[in-house]
């Protein structure tokens, strides 16, 4: 096993240099074949996205792979790697598996915990195998790198928390009206975000919006694209109280929805909790509205505070993620070792030994006569035999030693002998 | 025997309660088997007790403070099970355990040996007991749910998400956990209330009706009356019913721990004199 990994992020990197080395999914294949094209490479694996490049090999145990990946770079990209050097890291071995894991667990991404970068990673690993590129040792880290992923999913909330304004809304709505099936949602003033808020708390099962705009044309177009009710901008009053969940962005300059209106909202609705996202700048809901009871107001503000404090939030677990990976980084690199041929022939050879003398010490009793010469002779036959038996299985395991599969030989002939993992 | 037991289930009450705080900072959607299973076990200890104890006495152990703190405690960890089940609060053991391990904890301190006064025989006695324990479970529970709402209300209006944002469950589930054991708890408690007036006219000579326990009972009535129609009608929801619910429910602890201290026919105490 030799991996080497060489790659540039969003960190690393600034985005003009990102785009000049990622590497078009038109191109994905063509470039992980030829990754793999020289002698010293046994298998490659290529990712790119638009917040990282990574490249990977596992080479021949005796190769320097370090020279073949500067070479793949710059025919790849036809320039110098010169200019680029300082923006690229490299990984090795262990780090190397490392890398990968935290990769796929999203623990290396932009917004830490948001899942797109399994699903691409995904990808890069089903071309890599239609190339061919991926089918030994590294093919092993790559889907391992994957169950990690999921078991940082399953295990910690890292992934839980809304990190974009619109989605900070829904958990929020969440919070307060637990299932949101049933509720019903009031759109004031038609924009990006409130179209975005709206489409989010539709998807998560709210339902009847209510659509107000001050240009009727304007609503009854966004009422059919939600499926829902345009109301006039008169009748906004009578209306918004009807709904659970208002969204308000209106460029009015003034307050549209104020506090003895809510007031009078909330005794009609006996109580029943309402939630109000004011998206406007000029504000169109009077922030006194939070003052009273059962009625929860954020702005665009208090949105942001919540996205970073769920932020903060998966960074906490992110410390718990990076402990599951360090674990898995160990038990990758011991079940990586049981397939290496080096330390198999060790381990074969001292079973068959502790047989061999096991057996001997078992006859000792009928053996004790035995001169100093014969007794000699009794080992030089036992040794002779373990020797003649592990000639097949040693002589095919440092053959399989150059082999990407050579994993599955060494695993079949440990099981055969009975050497544990 | 049976105080051996409630030891062992009083240990592993505090076994689960610790269990269940990784759970709730790591944010599990729910306990471990484990958890349960240590808890559960205390339940089963702490039943096995009772009825020993039952057994010894030929009765109900509820004849005085010790076994009654006792009874309410086992009855408070059935609920927390039944509310578990159906909500899957991974933090409601941290909000209603330590209360529970506190209350048996005191019973288990109080070794006094349960006396067997004839009138803890009859009806109307032993279904005014079982039925304010009830009502009492059920207040708990409504107490609970009225602590977890305003802390996560708190954090909603602050609009500064911090831990219990997180760990909490939504401001609905808080309130519909609030409204169902209020209207189970209520018809107990009246209930309760009623017997136990009709047995004392039945059986105490004199002004019992100023017995401090029985006064103090009746304004805990009062109290959950106006939470249950104001919740109804729905003037009050939210917050200001969530103080009025903990209140509630600290009159209760002072109607069920301290009174008894004073009161006479509630004393717990065998004053047989003062019993016909």
């Amino acid at each position: 096993m030799n991996f080497v990994l060489v790659g540039l992020n969003h960190r690393t990197a600034p985005v003009e240099v990102r785009e000049r080395l990622s590497i078009p999914e038109s191109r994905l294949g063509a470039a992980t074949a030829a990754l793999v094209q020289g002698e010293g490479t046994l298998e490659g694996l290529i990712l790119s996205t638009c917040n990282r490049v990574e490249v990977v090999v596992n080479a021949r145990d005796e190769v320097d792979a370090d020279p073949l990946l500067r070479n793949f770079l710059t025919h790849f990209y036809q320039c110098d790697l010169g200019p680029y050097e300082g923006y690229l890291y490299w990984h090795r071995q262990q780090d190397a598996v490392r890398h990968l894991f935290r990769v796929a667990a999203s623990l290396d991404s932009m917004l830490v915990g948001e899942p797109q970068i399994l699903g691409q990673m995904k990808r890069a690993y089903s071309v890599a195998r239609e190339m061919g590129t991926l089918n030994g040792l590294l093919n092993e880290v790559v889907t391992h790198a994957f169950a990690v992923a999921r078991k940082v999913r399953r295990e910690t909330a890292i992934g839980t928390a809304a990190v974009s304004v619109s989605y900070a809304a829904v958990e929020l709505a969440k919070k307060i009206f637990g299932n949101l099936a049933g509720k019903t949602i009031f759109v004031i003033g038609a924009g990006k975000m409130s179209e975005l808020a709206a489409k989010h708390l539709l998807s998560s099962g709210a339902s009847a919006i209510f659509v107000s705009n001050r240009t009727y044309d304007r609503a009854v177009e966004l009422a059919q694209a939600f499926h829902g009710t345009a109301i006039r901008f008169e009748q906004l009053p009578e209306y918004v109280g009807k709904a659970d969940i208002v969204i308000s962005s209106t460029g009015a300059p003034h307050f549209v929805v104020r506090k003895e209106q809510v007031e009078r909202m909330l005794a009609a609705r006996r109580n029943r909790p309402m939630f109000f996202v004011d998206i406007a700048v000029p504000r169109d809901i009077d922030p006194a509205v939070n003052e009273l009871d059962n009625a929860f107001l954020y702005d665009i503000d208090d949105l942001e505070r919540v996205v970073d404090a769920n932020k903060k939030e998966r960074e906490r677990e992110a410390v718990y993620a990076e402990e599951i990976v360090q674990q898995e980084v160990q038990k990758m690199m011991r079940r990586l070792a049981s397939r290496d041929v080096v330390p198999t022939i060790v381990a074969l050879e001292e079973r068959l030994d502790l047989i061999r003398q096991g057996e001997v010490e078992r006859h000792r009793g009928r053996l004790s006569n035995l001169t100093p010469e014969q007794r000699e002779a009794l080992e030089a036959l036992t040794r002779g035999i373990v020797n003649k038996i592990l000639h097949g299985p040693l002589t095919e395991l440092k053959r399989a030693a150059g082999h990407p599969e050579h994993g599955i030989l060494v695993q079949l002939i440990r099981k055969i002998f009975g050497v544990a993992d | 025997m049976y105080s051996g037991l409630l030891w062992l289930a009083l240990a592993l009450y505090a076994l689960g309660i610790g269990l269940t705080f990784p759970s709730v900072v790591r944010r599990r959607a729910s306990l471990p088997p484990a958890t349960l299973g240590v808890l559960g076990l205390g339940l089963l200890l702490h039943a096995v007790a009772l009825g020993a104890e039952g057994a010894e006495i030929h009765r109900l152990p509820l004849t005085d403070v010790r076994s009654a703190l006792s009874f309410f405690s086992f009855l408070a960890t059935l609920a927390f099970f039944f509310v578990y089940l159906r909500y899957r609060i991974t933090a409601l053991g941290i909000f209603m355990l330590p209360l529970v391990f506190v209350l048996t904890l005191i019973s288990a301190l109080r070794p006094d040996r349960p006396f067997a006064s004839p009138a803890f025989r009859g009806g109307w006695l032993l279904t005014h007991i079982a039925s304010i324990f009830l009502g009492y479970t059920a207040f708990l529970l409504t107490f609970v749910a009225a602590i977890m709402y305003l802390i996560q209300e708190r954090e909603l209006k602050s609009k500064k998400p911090r831990a219990f944002y997180y760990r909490l469950p939504s401001l609905d589930v808080c309130d519909e956990l609030y409204s169902r054991s209020l209207v189970f708890g209520l018809p107990f408690l009246s209930l309760g209330i009623l017997t136990g007036f009709v047995w004392a006219s039945r059986t105490w000579k004199g002004p019992w009706e100023l017995d401090p326990k029985i006064l103090a009972s009746l304004i805990t009535w009062l109290v959950y009356l106006i939470l249950f129609s104001t919740r109804l009608s729905g003037t009050w929801r939210g917050r200001r019913s969530a103080y009025l619910a903990v209140f509630g429910f600290v009159a209760i602890m002072v109607t069920f721990l301290g009174i008894s201290l004073w009161s006479g026919q509630h004393g717990y105490v065998p004053q047989l004199g003062s019993l016909p």
